[in-house]
């Protein structure tokens, strides 16, 4: 089993780098009123301009490098187990929505069996007890019906 | 490993930014002269002054940035690489062990 160890320095380098870097940029953006060649009120000349236009890029794109380099390095203590995973809400219920139909279809499987044996038996029961009550009904019928002709064929 | 996957470890997305910091740096020390704010045969002016110095600092402070990044990535890799081809090892052989 290999273990992921954090190394730090390569991002800490990157981040000292970009911050040196930022540092530059602010000071190419004052540099033009600092050391005195743009003239206060005046407009700008052409140096002020172009200080403090690459001066603004510089610190932007260097808080974006060292933000590049800070979330590598959030990427490498997470990988190396050093900070917590980020839990995801999403990916959470997802398992809990498969995975129960698949525990619980043979658990359903099991009580819809015994459901069907039980109302099979009862409905073998209602059978045999309908025939029953048919037969007895159909020997009542029958009995009345044959007395009732007899009545008949007597009053005749 | 891939030599893309090397490559993505050896160059994550901020070293293209501090490359993008050298060819600023480039700018920055060739301006007053590409530019002509600096006049030709005298002494620096102030601005140039502070161009080059600057120009300078972002050249070599993001070379660095980059060649320390690569040399301590590559060092990483280096040492996932042996110690991965340890673990084979010594799985190899307790897995000839086992067959003994």
């Amino acid at each position: 089993m290999s273990v992921t160890r954090p190394s730090l320095s390569k991002y800490v380098c990157g981040m000292v780098a970009s911050l040196v870097i930022f540092l530059a940029g602010g000071w190419l953006i004052l540099a033009p009123f600092a050391l005195g060649y743009q003239l206060y009120g005046a407009d700008w000349v052409s140096q002020t301009t172009n200080d403090f236009v690459v001066g603004i890029c510089v610190a932007v794109v260097a808080l974006i490098s060292f933000a590049l380099f800070f979330f590598s390095l959030l990427g490498s203590l997470r990988a190396s187990g050093v900070i917590a995973a980020r839990s995801r809400p999403q990916a959470v219920p997802a398992p809990v929505e498969t995975a129960p139909p698949a525990m619980a279809a043979p658990a359903a499987a099991s009580n819809q069996s015994d459901l069907d044996r039980t109302l099979a038996t009862l409905a073998q029961a209602l059978a045999a007890d309908l025939n029953a009550r048919r037969q007895t009904s159909g020997d009542a019928q029958t009995n009345q019906l044959t007395e009732q002709h007899i009545t008949n064929r007597r009053d005749a | 490993m891939r030599v893309g996957e090397v490559m993505r470890r050896l160059v994550p997305p901020g070293s293209y930014v501090l490359i993008l910091f050298f060819l600023t740096g480039i700018w920055l020390t060739i301006s007053p002269f590409a530019m002509t704010t600096q006049p030709s045969g005298q002494h620096w002016i102030a601005s140039t002054v502070t161009n080059v110095t600057i120009g300078g600092i972002l050249m070599v402070v993001s070379l660095l940035g980059i060649l320390s990044f690569m040399g301590f990535a590559l060092r990483d890799l280096i040492r996932e690489t042996q110690t991965r081809q340890l673990a084979e090892q010594a799985e190899r052989e307790e897995a000839a062990q086992a067959g003994l």
